[in-house]
């Protein structure tokens, strides 16, 4: 799809993508667990699908644009997720949404408003690329993305295109020493690990392509 | 191994539920939120508010009440609680006098909880947080703000706790929390991992015979592995690390706290403290009201720790004054 030209599916793509999101985070829930484990208490799974049934329910029945549901669907996952990990997730997912607001929800919209989400997650986290946190599979991403815009790729197009740069970043913090949040004081035990928080990001990232994509579809 | 419980997930909910229908004569479930307080909030003074994962008891929610914590937020099980949780539990116990938020150094806690602070201060709320850094194996001399908090955690919130009880003003609990900070140092010894609610293996292990020095209370690592010991040497041990990290201007008078982490048992506690407190005497030292007891946890994780605060004329007092919590009570 180009974009999302209707507000209505526009808020069927915030629904779609959450939906996926929960699906794909709940396959993979004990291997986000085993990663965790390794230099964490071994939740992040459980995190990460409590937080998204409750940004499910947020959206089910909520009303307003998809910039709005976002913000909703964000504030109800950090509540229900808790941690570090839920705040900066949650934090993420409602800055998008308030940047995106009533639209227009084009690739360099999206790109803004991630870009904006990402921002504010390294600013709370006080973590920069490098330090195995989520940054790592988000920032090559939105430089993939940017990229991906600049040639005036579509929505759907631009972002799956995009997901490699992630999932390499995610994969490449298995050589990393954690230096943010609870790990790092586990320092070199997080090392031959992944980030969970990068992995998971990486879920939600492909559950969003396939919303563009669906979306697209109907 | 954590044995009892339904659907793990329901664990911290049920916990509260049970908590509060035990201890109803003394605190009470604050409303739509995951957090325990007072029966009678007091407007008029200051609001001690702490908070974190579950799994520590009786930190948090054993240490509220009259003359000690106003209300406690409860994450899940080693898993802070969500700002949103933090800021209901402010709102419903705040009042004129502003709040104090102390809890343990740990990035979870303090996302959640500075994000609470900011929203409260929107509103115009007058809001200080006091971190507990007590854990010297965590960071080095010179990086004190940098060390998470353990069972320091207690002395921390019962000064701070103490001194609104007794009217101070705001900056004077923040003042007075602070330098207890300042003045607490804890070094702790694991023997085994715990186990959460629906896992099968620890969250970490110590190998057979060994002992972790400083080991922190989720599996954070310490300063060494050593050979298990005799309990006079583990007493020597953990009073050399002590005794090595003395805050400026100490004095002599030390309150002094062993601490069981969750399955060593009491006697066990009372074997090391015997020469925990006759090396303290021949220091010269002059203590005050001694603690052996389970006073912040980490589910069925063995070992302890050992904590010390130097007292001066202004926080002895604080230490003394009355309170009456589920977990505590003094007068």
């Amino acid at each position: 799809m180009t974009r999302m030209e209707s507000t209505t599916n526009a808020q069927q793509v915030v629904r779609l993508w959450l939906a996926n999101a929960l699906a794909l985070v709940g396959e993979h829930e004990e291997e986000l667990g085993r990663l965790d484990a390794a230099a964490g208490d071994g939740d992040h799974g459980t995190t990460m699908v409590r937080g998204l049934r409750a940004a499910n329910a947020a959206v089910t029945d909520a009303k307003g644009s998809a910039g709005e549901l976002l913000a909703q669907a964000g504030a109800a996952f950090s509540d229900a997720a808790g941690g570090a990990s839920g705040a900066l997730v949650g934090m993420w997912i409602t800055t998008i949404g308030q940047r995106l607001g009533d639209g227009p929800y084009d690739l360099p919209a999206l790109l803004e408003a991630v870009q904006a989400g990402t921002n504010r997650v390294a600013r709370l986290g006080k973590a920069q690329p490098g330090d195995k946190t989520v940054l790592d599979a988000l920032t090559p991403f939105l430089a993939a993305l940017e990229a991906q815009a600049a040639a005036g790729a579509s929505l759907g197009d631009g972002w799956r295109a995009a997901l490699p740069a992630a999932e390499q970043g995610a994969a490449a913090t298995r050589e990393m020493v954690a230096r943010r949040g609870r790990s790092a004081k586990l320092g070199e035990r997080s090392l031959g690990h992944a980030d969970p928080g990068a992995v998971s990001m990486c879920y939600l990232l492909r559950a969003a392509a396939d919303a563009f994509d669906r979306a697209g579809d109907e | 191994m954590t044995r009892l419980y339904n659907d793990p997930a329901d664990f911290r909910e049920e916990l509260i539920e049970g908590f509060v229908a035990a201890y109803g004569r003394l605190v009470q479930r604050v409303p739509n939120a995951s957090g325990v307080m007072v029966r009678a909030p007091q407007p008029d003074k200051v609001a001690v508010i702490i908070g974190g994962g579950s799994g520590h008891y009786p930190a948090f929610c054993g240490y509220v009440g009259p003359g000690l914590a106003t209300a406690a937020v409860m994450g899940n099980i080693f898993s802070a609680p969500s700002a949103e949780q933090v800021y209901r539990v402010t709102k419903a116990v705040a009042g004129a006098a502003g709040v104090l938020y102390s809890y343990g150094n740990y990035s979870g806690d303090v996302l959640n909880f500075d994000m609470a602070q900011m929203r409260c201060e929107d509103e115009g709320m007058d809001v200080r947080t006091v971190l507990v850094t007590d854990d010297v194996a965590s960071a080095p001399r010179g990086q004190e703000e940098e060390r998470r908090g353990i069972a320091g955690d207690f002395y921390v919130f019962k000064l701070a706790g103490a001194s609104a009880a007794r009217g101070d003003n705001l900056d004077e609990v923040e003042r007075l929390a602070l330098k207890t900070n300042a003045r607490t140092r804890s070094f702790g010894v694991a023997f085994a991992g715990c186990t959460l609610p629906g896992q099968r293996a620890p969250l970490f292990t110590v190998d057979a015979g060994q002992m972790e020095l400083g080991l922190g209370v989720h599996g954070e690592p310490g300063i060494s592995t050593g050979e298990m010991r005799p309990a006079r040497e583990v007493a020597d041990l953990l009073l050399d690390t002590l005794l090595a990290d003395v805050p400026e201007g100490a004095g002599s008078r030390v309150a002094v706290m062993l601490n069981g982490l969750g399955s060593t048992k009491y006697e066990e506690l009372f074997v090391l403290y015997k020469d925990v407190h006759r090396r303290l005497l021949a220091e010269g030292l002059e203590l005050h009201d001694p603690i052996v007891n389970e006073m912040v946890t980490s589910l069925d994780m063995a070992g302890c720790s050992l904590s010390l605060l130097w007292l001066d004329d202004e926080l002895a007092p604080l230490l003394d004054a009355p309170c009456t919590t589920p977990a505590y009570t003094i007068g």
